[in-house]
């Protein structure tokens, strides 16, 4: 645990009642670091995200969960059960001493029980409620439903994902409810600022479909603007019609490399010495101009001329990759400031000599297993309030005391009622 | 509330390019503030050169890549490398509350515009620098974009089928995650500063913001020895669950199935099949143990429909499904057009063209596309002379030195 004296005070004094489950715990996550006390409000029994994988040793326990974990470090927790009548009129007492509500509710869960936003600032005018909906809360889409898998379709990032001989394919790790939940930060700071100049606070609804839908970079407007559209292609490139490689096999992975003149001709020329210092460039590559070599100049290529250039490129780079290693590559390409990566693995990650020096990861102590576990560190170094990440995720109602007692001023026979009514 | 937008009277100068500084500029664009977006035909932005252009023209003024991301931005032209342009961002600094850049990191330093010199000109300031690795560390002055990043921060290899090279995602995917860290520490910033009058300096790397979405993964390595991988449609609590081909020409339905409530919807569209009632089926775990049976089944009656109709259907029947979305199908998508995901402004040069709207609606100070990215230069009379105060003969002298360039 990291003293307090180490603790952000970007956000400090604010106090957000986190309600969300796996969609949008990252918010919450974010708004821990900054140094906003948050309370997951967890159902008694614990947070059904916490049966997510992966678990501490492959152990399926509701207080076992890596992923919860992950975004819940630093969280308080408090278990109420919003389907009683007793644990609603704990939660309006938690609301009125709070600042933010983070809610992930299928919509019209908490308007049902008398809890949503407008019910709420009645009790707390300054509060802002943040609510993640699939598909945002007006229109066809207001009831439908959506889990990673369909908000990736619907947003149109699998249709251009994979490769033309297999269905449309989607990343690992449940990345939509990350996107969401990281949006939802943005939101409720862009609710926050005028909140505290105007004393009122405002709902904000963040819609996970177009979440995903600003992914797509500048893929939306081809059909418009240049009437075809981005097709799924695997490793392979070509906006303007080229076929052209991203990612290449090398000794022991592979090596994803931007091949791109204009204003990137730097690389291609830093790249090409270093294949040719090899002896294994082949000399047209060596020798041609590549300051205008790129989208531009495709588009009006005349024939295949620049199709065979690219597939002349790819066979040689291919074989210069193969006589090394990812390190061994990415080493060189640092020195000679040459745009590629490897295609990192978390081993290649964390043994990342970067990170290290930058102290990004936070060892956080987990004493109840025994163990010592490092997260991701602050996203971001702050000259004067440095952001922290302070301390494991909480245990199923943890702080229950603290909240119940200290903060809300409950005698203990009001909270052994509440725990034999089965509110908390 | 008595303000239109969250942030009116917040003044930001903008140096940053490419995805992930503008984006993050953006948001306080969209959202009220002032934003000045410095750029130079000396080293356009590198997206002003990239597809998709207008009637697919090339063109400094035609790129919608560039347009996306700098909506509601007053655009003007400073050629850095010049001491009388150093001068002028200056004054733009000393007029602002907030300064974003997005180079590597030297380069602020050589047009003597780093934090160290710009705290001097606006003690109060807070400034934004971000850029791939960080400010410091042994790669800080690595360059690279997001699609690089993608790969090095770990995406590459957990997209696409296990049998297979990486299907990584389309584009640079990590641009679309700092920037949500970035501005939410951005406002945060302000907010402190509202309160203490004390700016600082944020050093936020791509990398380690980015990591945030990995963190599971990390976790998982360091517990229990695995590293993640690609498991192509798989999920470890869903089944059926994938992408499913349709009728027509890469027409597909995505569907999930994760408990039994959901799994009888999805029997009852099918038309009750024989084998709904396999004991194979009969329950989630059971489903799972079954999923490559299940998948063939599935897709056996997809393929006899119409991919958009049959999510609706089984949407009906509270099976969470979609069509595989294009981008056509997006632009085209009820929900998103009630949502007003797509907006037509008028740009200066390219005329009405597609911008994304957002992702998250305010109820009282709601953002909007207040108007069209700039072309080059677009706002240099109007900044240098409403907002600092050059008079006409200054403003043409420097148009004429190419300082304003």
């Amino acid at each position: 645990m990291t003293t307090p004296a180490q603790r952000s005070t970007l956000m400090a004094g604010y106090r957000m009642l986190d309600l969300s489950d796996e969609k949008g715990m990252l918010c919450g996550k974010i708004f821990a670091d900054m140094g906003v006390e948050v309370i997951k409000v967890e159902r008694p029994g614990g947070d059904p995200a916490r049966n997510l994988p992966p678990f501490h040793q492959d152990d399926p326990d509701p207080e076992k969960s890596l992923f919860w974990f992950a975004y819940n470090a630093g969280k308080k927790s408090v278990t109420l059960d919003l389907a009683t009548a007793d644990g609603r009129a704990v939660f309006q007492d938690l609301v009125k001493v709070s600042d933010f509500v983070l809610e992930s509710f299928p919509i019209g869960y908490l308007e049902n029980l008398g809890l949503g936003y407008e019910a709420l600032s009645r009790l707390n005018s300054r509060i802002i409620v943040t609510s993640l909906t699939p598909f945002g809360d007006t229109g066809p889409g207001r009831d439908q439903q959506a889990d990673d898998l369909v908000l990736w379709a619907s947003g149109g990032m699998m249709a251009i994902m994979g490769e033309r001989d297999r269905p449309p394919v989607r990343m690992n790790l449940l990345q939509s409810y990350f996107h969401a939940g990281a949006e939802a930060a943005v939101g409720t700071m862009a609710a926050h600022y005028p909140r505290e100049l105007t004393g009122e606070g405002q709902q904000v609804v963040v819609n996970m479909q177009a979440c995903i839908v600003w992914t797509l970079m500048n893929e939306q407007a081809y059909p418009i603007l240049h009437g075809n559209s981005v097709q799924r292609n695997g490793v392979f490139v070509g906006s303007t019609g080229m076929r052209q490689r991203t990612v290449f096999p090398c000794k022991d992975g592979q090596i994803t490399l931007l091949l791109a003149g204009g204003p990137l001709a730097f690389s291609l020329r830093a790249f090409f010495k270093w294949m040719d210092e090899k002896s294994m460039c082949p000399q047209w590559m060596a020798e041609k101009d590549w300051s205008m070599w790129g989208p531009a100049t495709f588009m009006n290529a005349k024939g295949d001329e620049v199709q065979k250039e690219i597939d002349a490129i790819e066979a040689a780079v291919t074989a210069f990759f193969l006589t090394m290693t990812k390190a061994e590559i990415y080493a060189e390409a640092l020195k000679r400031r040459i745009l590629l990566a490897p295609v990192s693995t978390v081993a290649d990650i964390m043994a990342s000599e970067q990170l290290a020096a930058r102290n990004f990861f936070v060892p956080l102590s987990h004493e109840d297993l025994g163990t010592t576990i490092s997260y991701p560190g602050p996203f971001a170094k702050l000259s004067e309030t440095p952001l922290a990440v302070t301390g494991r995720a909480p245990h199923i109602g943890e702080h229950n005391r603290e909240v119940y007692r200290a903060l809300l001023g409950y005698s203990q026979e009001k909270l052994l009622a509440l725990r034999i009514v089965g509110a908390i | 509330m008595d303000r239109r937008y969250a942030f009116e009277g917040i003044k930001v100068a903008d140096f940053a390019w490419v995805g992930v500084g503008p984006i993050t500029s953006k948001y306080l664009a969209d959202h009220g503030a002032t934003v000045i977006r410095i750029e130079s035909h000396t080293r356009p932005d590198v997206l002003r050169l990239a597809p998709p252009w207008r009637e697919g023209q090339p063109g400094l003024d035609r790129s919608q890549f560039f347009a996306s991301f700098n909506t509601s931005k007053y655009g003007v032209t400073l050629d850095l490398s010049k001491p009388a342009a150093q001068e002028l961002a200056k004054k733009i600094i000393a007029w602002a509350d907030v300064a974003v850049e997005s180079f590597t990191p030297k380069a602020m330093r050589n047009w003597n515009l780093d934090y160290e010199q710009l705290r001097v000109v606006n003690p109060q300031l807070i400034m934004l620098s971000t850029c791939q690795q960080g400010q410091t560390g042994p790669h800080a002055l690595y360059p690279g974009f997001g699609q690089l990043m993608a790969s090095l921060a770990g995406y590459y290899h957990i997209s696409g089928w296990p049998d297979r090279d990486p299907a990584p995602p389309y584009g640079a995917y990590t641009d679309f995650i700092a920037p949500r860290f970035a501005a939410t520490v951005l406002m945060a910033a302000l907010d402190y500063r509202r309160r203490t009058g004390t700016g600082q300096f944020i050093d936020l790397a791509q990398y380690e913001a980015s990591l945030h979405f990995l963190a599971p993964a990390i976790l998982d390595y360091q517990v229990n020895g695995r590293v993640l991988g690609r498991e192509g449609n798989r999920s470890f609590r869903s089944a059926p669950h994938g992408t499913y081909r349709c009728q027509g020409e890469d027409r597909w339905l995505a569907l999930s199935v994760s408990n039994d409530a959901q799994w009888q919807g999805l029997l009852a569209t099918f038309g009750n099949p024989s084998w709904g009632a396999d004991p194979r089926f009969a329950t989630q775990a059971s489903r799972l143990e079954h999923h490559t049976e299940l998948d063939r089944l599935v897709e056996a009656w997809t393929v006899t429909q119409e991919a958009e109709a049959a999510a609706e259907t089984l949407q009906r029947a509270g099976v969470p499904a979609s069509l595989v979305q294009n981008c056509l199908d997006l632009h085209q998508d009820p929900k998103l057009e009630a949502w007003g995901m797509f907006q037509y402004l008028e740009h200066k040069e390219m005329g009405p063209s597609p911008y994304e709207g957002h992702q998250f609606h305010l109820s009282k100070t709601p953002g909007e596309l207040r108007w069209a990215a700039p072309v080059m230069g677009q706002h240099n009379e109007y900044v240098f002379k409403e907002i600092l105060g050059l008079s006409q003969e200054e403003i043409t002298k420097l148009t004429e030195e190419k300082v304003l360039y």
